[in-house]
């Protein structure tokens, strides 16, 4: 007797238990999706920096073994140090601490060995520092 | 001193016009005023030119006696001479900044600095003009070195502020850097190993930071206690002992920083170069100081302290502030006026560190905020002083009989 009335009384209880669950099921679905659409997006971001200043250093490097006094000292240093900064780069980790670390001082580095060198180099899309409100002052 | 009794006014000895937009900053040159040379500075403007005035015998009036223009794209933020007083750097709001020799009179531009992403708030050479710095709205601190032929090579790229870069300043006699910034503090960046290593070595900035609040009253009480315990070993182990301040970090007793909470526009050394002070958008002026024989004596990095702060002079934000050879302190601020401090000697300075007192309140030394006062290298009590409104005035800080 009692059975019969139980699944009437905790039709609310039940409903709402079913609802989450199939909820549930399918956020985690969208949800998946959704990681792995971001993470192929700062993936990407991520790989064409860390790609570009590689390209740049490959072929200062170059310029370097062709004629070793068109750079100098100090210049040749940072080359050499931006090389080993992305010889260490996780890239199979990136929950890795370090990435954000290593990718700031690639930027600050770049930026001053392009400052010493005098050219202007980027590609689209390359972060620039985020301004803010436009202050006068 | 002298001050302590004296009385003293402000005489308007000429004002300069000629500029026709705000005029932000101004520099004396320091091989001029001295030993029969004309004294001589130069001022920059939101018209994106410089203007050089001189002055060609201490009792005829000043001219400008030439035009910096059509090099920057924008405002023209602040300008320094090199100590040889042969080169002038400016720095612009169109993310350059430019050197410029004079050249039989006539100022041509012989290098260009780019590198910064957006306006270089200010621009500063080192003792010896072997080292240039500069910063700006993108949070960075550049170093640059000056190489033969008036070349510039940049040694470091310096990160560390959260927020746009006022003002940098090398130390009068070491190789140190300082900045002031929006996010209220002033950061010092020395070349740890020599070898274009540079890092922050200090960070100056707001109180209590570390003083956590726990919630009931019994424990705060005893935290309290704790802490003061805590506190008078500590005292006691960093007046007889060293202490290792690490690197990039603040005081290694925060709650003794005392920082600005504000903005910090402006900072300027003491002629000894033990001292600095600095001013800020919080309304106050707030002194520094370093054991500067262990600093020279390379016994490692000696830490600045808060020695005191002026509060309750000004009641808007303060622009400007310059430490005179002779110890007097001029600000200039949002509300046209410029104000004097000297160190008050009357009461007694050794409890809680050295007092200041007003000399003198000049109000409405412009129409339009001060953005700038500059002592003379000169003998003479003079001072320069640049406004929104777009003059330059010149006056004397004369002392009455």
């Amino acid at each position: 007797m009692e059975d019969i009335f139980d699944t009437s009384l905790n039709l609310e209880e039940t409903h709402l238990k079913e609802g989450f669950d199939d909820g549930y099921k399918d956020g985690l679905i969208a949800g998946k999706e959704e990681g792995r659409q971001v993470g192929l997006k700062l993936g990407f971001e991520a790989g064409e920096e860390l790609g570009f200043y590689r390209g740049c250093v490959d072929v200062w490097k170059s310029v370097i073994r062709v004629d070793p006094t068109r750079f100098s000292d100090r210049v040749q240093k940072a080359i050499k140090q931006m090389s080993e900064l992305i010889e260490n780069y996780p890239v199979m980790n990136p929950e890795d601490e370090s990435v954000q670390e290593i990718m700031d001082s690639l930027r600050l580095k770049f930026r001053g060995i392009s400052a010493s060198m005098g050219v202007k180099l980027d590609y689209n899309g390359y972060p620039k520092s985020f301004s803010g409100a436009k202050e006068i002052f | 001193m002298e001050f302590v009794d004296g009385r003293f006014e402000l005489r308007e000895v000429q004002k300069l016009e000629g500029h026709t937009d705000r005029v932000w900053s101004l520099a004396w040159n320091p091989a001029t005023g001295v030993a029969g040379i004309p004294s001589v500075f130069a001022s920059c403007s939101g018209d994106k030119t410089v203007r050089i005035w001189e002055q060609s015998h201490p009792s005829t009036s000043w001219e400008c006696k030439a035009v910096l223009e059509e090099t920057h794209t924008r405002t023209v933020r602040s300008c320094a001479w090199s100590p040889s007083g042969k080169l002038l750097a400016t720095s612009s709001f169109d993310a350059t900044a430019a050197i410029w020799e004079n050249v039989g009179g006539d100022f041509e531009c012989v290098s260009t600095l780019e590198g910064h992403e957006n306006e270089v708030k200010s621009i500063s050479w080192n003792a010896s003009g072997s080292f240039l710095a500069t910063c700006g709205r993108d949070k960075t601190v550049w170093i640059w070195e000056v190489l033969p032929g008036n070349e510039f090579e940049c040694v470091s790229v310096l990160q560390g502020h959260t927020q746009d870069v006022k003002m940098v300043k090398w130390h009068p006699t070491m190789d140190v850097l300082f900045s002031c910034s929006y996010d209220n503090s002033i950061k010092i960046w020395a070349d740890e190993c020599d070898g274009d290593d540079w890092v922050c070595v200090q960070t100056l900035d707001e109180p209590n930071k570390y003083i956590p609040w726990p919630c009931s009253l019994v424990l705060y009480l005893q935290f309290l206690l704790l802490c003061f315990i805590c506190l008078v070993v500590l005292f006691y182990f960093n007046n007889f002992h060293e202490l290792h301040v690490s690197s990039n970090d603040t005081t290694l007793l925060g709650i003794f920083a005392s920082g600005h909470s504000s903005t910090v526009w402006a900072l300027s050394f003491s002629s000894t170069g033990d001292k600095m002070v600095t001013c800020s958008d919080d309304l106050t002026l707030k002194i520094w100081g370093t054991d500067l024989a262990r600093m020279q004596s390379g016994d490692g990095y000696a830490p600045w302290r808060h020695l005191s702060t002026i509060a309750g002079h000004h009641d808007r934000t303060i622009f400007s502030v310059h430490w005179s050879r002779e110890g007097i302190i001029a600000s200039g601020a949002a509300d046209d006026a410029i104000r004097f401090f000297v160190e008050d000697n009357d009461t007694d300075g050794l409890v809680d560190g050295p007092k200041y007192k007003l000399l003198l309140k000049e109000e409405k030394a412009h129409d339009m905020d001060v953005n700038s006062v500059q002592w003379s290298p000169g003998e003479k009590r003079i001072l320069a002083s640049a406004s929104d409104d777009g003059t330059v005035k010149i006056w004397e800080l004369a002392s009455l009989p």
